[in-house]
């Protein structure tokens, strides 16, 4: 299994249609909308890294994101 | 694949705080039932040491009864790691590390469950006694004061207010008095006997075991043992010196109560697993939020049982509307304590020629810290983390990351909104 953090920069005004159609893609496990130089950090649990770029390539086709950066996620610690 | 449901947070908190609150409910009415069964026959005192021994005892051996259930394996995967927690993986014995904190999470288990059916003996209406538990909030928020040095904010002192005051006016009596023995075993046994038990509770989730996360099937099945074992010592060290015969009438009650005690045990079981999952989910508070709305049903609980056992209801108007005042009060004080909070993202760049996998360990051990990634790329790390107050968050966060050299690097990214998959 493979967790990545995948960070959103969108077009201004597109963000409530963006959050719409992410919340509807498969292995989406949590969506953030932030302040800073990114506006949204999509966490996401694939079973490989195939299956992490089918997902980004549907993160691409909604119309109003600008870019994506993934960062897999090696080790994580959490509760 | 089971279609995953996308629901905000906030929702996904009330689903998991009503299960958990029936859950809970109903074995507080099968408590008052059989305490008030016991009252008839024995005296206050004896009664919570006799139900307490059932209680563990019979708890023991469902406890054991589902872990063994829970062992099975289908299609290579033990079933209690499917549908519980994913870190089980059979029962184990416990290791070295684990043994002092099963001490005292064993001795708190102890001290406040004996002190809540005294209080159930004595008070039988469970709507006067349940407000009162929640008041742990108040102890939990002091401990973390004198431990960390740290000025709690308005809101935190507020709710907390909030929730006493509530409590008080919850718990009087039929008769409009409020009683000071209950009430007294209640703030200096009940909740502090909670307070160690929590705390040793979720040291013992944050250890890893054999590199592993620590299961919270295992933890509640040493927990039983270790509490039995306290409670049977106190009960043998006061038969011998008093002459009394706790141990022989709690021998002779297990039977007749077995199949009552056994289904409560039960329903505590997975009441347990939830409270454990909300733990999961990052928040101390949130989860005393879900314990909180058990408040709620403690009215049409008492009213359930008024028509099983003998319980004294209130008679005028005045009085029930003084209860229901206490107990709006208590349920929205935790709610506003659990869900004022600040969730953020921070990406950190550590220097060239640190090892990343001790770095991680370093900000794990920092407080509000809920979780901490290793990432490939531009950023090392990716830190989740969710405080109270933004000046908490400086405070508490950025003062000690900036103390750690090992750090080249770091952004904070507050979150503005947030959605999670149950």
């Amino acid at each position: 299994m493979i967790k990545a953090y995948i960070l959103v920069r969108t077009r201004i005004g597109k963000l409530e249609e963006i959050l719409k159609k992410a919340k509807e893609i498969e292995n989406v496990e949590n969506i953030s909308v932030v302040s800073g130089d990114y506006d949204m950090i999509i966490k996401v649990r694939v079973d490989n890294l195939e299956d992490l770029m089918k997902l980004t390539d549907k993160l691409h086709l909604i119309d109003g994101i600008k870019q994506t950066v993934t960062y897999v996620i090696e080790k994580e610690i959490s509760l | 694949m089971i279609p995953a449901i996308r629901v905000r947070r906030k929702y996904l908190f009330y689903i998991v705080a009503i299960t958990s609150t029936i859950f809970s409910a109903v074995t507080v009415g099968i408590d008052t039932i059989i305490t008030s069964r016991l009252s008839a026959r024995y005296p206050s005192s004896e009664v919570s040491w006799i139900y307490g021994f059932n209680t563990f005892f019979i708890g023991l051996i469902t406890t054991i009864l589902i872990c063994l259930l829970l062992s099975i394996r289908v299609r290579g995967r033990r079933l209690g790691s499917v549908i519980i927690d994913p870190a089980f993986d059979g029962l184990r014995f416990i290791t070295k590390e684990e043994f002092k904190y099963h001490i005292f999470a064993g001795l708190g288990n102890a001290i406040s469950t004996i002190g809540y059916f005294y209080v159930l003996s004595l008070m039988v209406d469970p709507s006067a006694v349940i407000p009162f538990f929640r008041v742990v909030i108040l102890y939990l928020l002091l401990v973390e004061m004198i431990a960390e040095k740290n000025a709690p904010t308005l809101i935190e002192v507020q709710s907390s207010v909030i929730v006493t005051l509530g409590a008080i006016l919850g718990s009087i009596s039929i008769s409009g008095n409020i009683e000071i023995a209950p009430l007294a075993a209640m703030f200096f046994v009940v909740n502090p006997g909670w307070v160690l038990f929590s705390i040793s509770q979720r040291k013992l989730k944050l250890l890893r075991i054999n590199g592993k996360p620590n299961d919270s099937i295992n933890i509640r099945l040493w927990n039983l043992i270790f509490t039995l074992v306290f409670v049977i010592a106190i009960m043998l060290i006061h038969d011998i010196s008093t002459g009394t015969s706790y141990i022989a009438d709690s021998l002779r009650n297990c039977r007749e109560f077995f199949g009552m005690v056994a289904i409560s045990t039960s329903i505590t079981f997975f009441a347990y697993v939830l409270y454990i999952r909300a733990l999961g989910m990052g928040k101390a508070s949130i989860t005393e939020a879900v314990r909180a709305s058990i408040v709620i049903f403690s009215i049409p609980v008492t009213f359930i049982i008024s028509h099983v056992v003998e319980i004294p209801v209130p008679q005028s108007t005045v009085l029930w509307l003084i209860k229901a005042i206490g107990i709006i009060l208590v349920v929205l004080g935790i709610l506003s304590f659990a869900l004022a909070q600040i969730t953020a993202y921070i990406f950190i760049k550590a220097k060239s020629g640190v090892r990343i996998e001790e770095l991680i360990e370093k900000i794990w051990k920092i407080r509000g810290i809920e979780s901490v990634s290793a990432v490939t790329g531009n950023y090392d790390i990716i830190a989740k983390v969710r405080i109270r107050t933004l000046p908490k968050g400086y405070e508490r966060i950025i003062r000690k990351l900036e103390s750690i050299p090992d750090i080249h690097e770091f952004r904070w990214y507050s979150v503005l909104k947030e959605w999670s998959t149950v």
